[in-house]
């Protein structure tokens, strides 16, 4: 099964997200972190396959971990979390910085899985 | 079941891949003028007026086409002549991806048809807020948004009350708020009574019961909500061409008599009946 990394300020995303992906029998949630500076480090200790990750979060962003995340690990795929996807400029800034895709808030638990099984 | 733009749709659904939309992006960066290239390419004004205009944009915050005209490096009738030009020659995604071949013409337009019947759940469909409000069609399409992200995160059922300026924030069990920058200053407040933090935590956590949960969880799941919202309402209004920036949530515990509306704002209440005796509201503290 594909280890899965969630990262996000808000412990009810992160209730979800662990939710869907450890329901779906195709992926194991190793842990959640609550900012970029937490995602790179756990990104070494526990070495995912995927990392689910918030744009906006206090400390490190999401975007700012992104650029670190691409340089430093390049087998690790990032998806970027937001509610605010369908703000286009924020959607290619994710997309050109390195993120495989973008998943958007509300969930919808089909299109999070379709996402994740298509890395 | 969100607010999209079509490129992340296509890439979503799978239709086109991410590197086939990166290009077709790169593609429209190079080929959609910004307003002072194409200025300069009818010929209008030069390269070094418009370095001096934006040289002036440091010291007064105003858009590049006003700035030239007030300068008077452009008449307005050309300024319109330029935007008019913009919008006629405009590259729009989906042609962008057919010229990187990701997509045939033929298929363009039926992905057309599913995009717009996926974004129809979010289309305004008329609420009516007190005469004179400025941008009131950024704020009615807020209220909406907030209606229908009711229905279909929290799987409420209501019925939602007129829209009335308010003089007082009515009090609550808690509220959850989150404050927008950019084009327009405004605070989007949520309120809700006890019985309605529990359902919004069981839709939210996607659990049966809640009773066991830290009041910390349940105050999370009520700023998470707003939190979907306003990204949804600040994407519906780049696509309506007005810049919202969101900050990150806050919740609220109000005094019993509630909370003064701030000087140079304007309140309004949009009252939301679910019944049972639960009360939510949504607030709007626009700033005048």
């Amino acid at each position: 099964m594909k280890k899965v990394l969630v990262v996000d300020d808000s412990l009810s995303v992160v209730r979800q997200l662990e939710k869907i992906i450890s329901e779906s029998g195709d992926f194991v949630c190793v842990g959640h972190a609550k900012n970029g500076a937490e995602a790179i480090k756990m990104n070494h200790s526990e070495n995912p396959d995927i990392i689910c990750m918030d744009m906006n979060m206090p400390g490190m962003d999401g975007l700012t971990a992104l650029r670190t995340l691409s340089v430093m690990d390049k087998e690790v795929k990032v998806v970027m979390v937001t509610s605010l996807g369908g703000v286009g400029d924020k959607f290619t800034e994710a997309l050109k910085l390195g993120a495989k895709n973008v998943i958007s808030k509300p969930f919808e638990t089909d299109n999070v899985l379709r996402i994740l099984r298509e890395l | 079941m969100a607010v999209k733009f079509f490129g992340q749709f296509l890439v979503e659904q799978g239709i086109v891949s991410r590197d086939a939309l990166v290009n077709a992006i790169e593609l429209q960066d190079q080929k959609n003028l910004k307003l002072g290239e194409m200025a300069v390419s009818m010929g209008y004004i030069t390269q070094a007026e418009i370095e001096r205009a934006h040289n002036a944009q440091m010291s007064k915050d105003m858009k590049l086409g006003d700035m030239l005209v007030e300068m008077g490096f452009l008449t307005l009738t050309q300024l319109n002549d330029v935007i008019i030009r913009q919008k006629n020659t405009h590259l729009y995604i989906g042609e962008a991806l057919v010229q990187v071949g990701a997509i045939s013409s033929e298929n363009l337009q039926q992905h057309l048809a599913d995009f717009k019947a996926d974004q129809a759940k979010y289309v305004s469909d008329g609420i009516e807020l007190p005469a004179n409000i400025a941008n009131s069609n950024i704020w009615e399409m807020t209220a909406d948004l907030t209606y229908k992200m009711i229905t279909r995160v929290l799987d409420l059922q209501f019925r939602p009350g007129k829209c009335v300026r308010s003089e007082v924030i009515a009090p609550n069990f808690m509220m959850a708020a989150m404050d927008f920058s950019g084009d327009l200053e405004a605070r989007y407040l949520i309120s809700v009574s006890e019985g309605l933090q529990q359902s919004i935590a069981k839709a939210i956590l996607r659990e049966e019961s809640v009773e066991d949960e830290p009041s910390e969880i349940l105050e999370d799941t009520v700023m998470e909500f707003v939190n979907v919202v306003c990204g949804n309402v600040a994407a519906k209004a780049s696509q309506m061409g007005v810049i919202l920036n969101i900050n990150p949530p806050v919740t609220i515990h109000p005094p019993a008599t509630g909370l003064p509306v701030p000087e140079g704002h304007t309140a309004l209440s949009f009252p939301i009946h679910i019944g049972d005796g639960d009360q939510m509201e949504m607030i709007l503290l626009i700033k005048n």
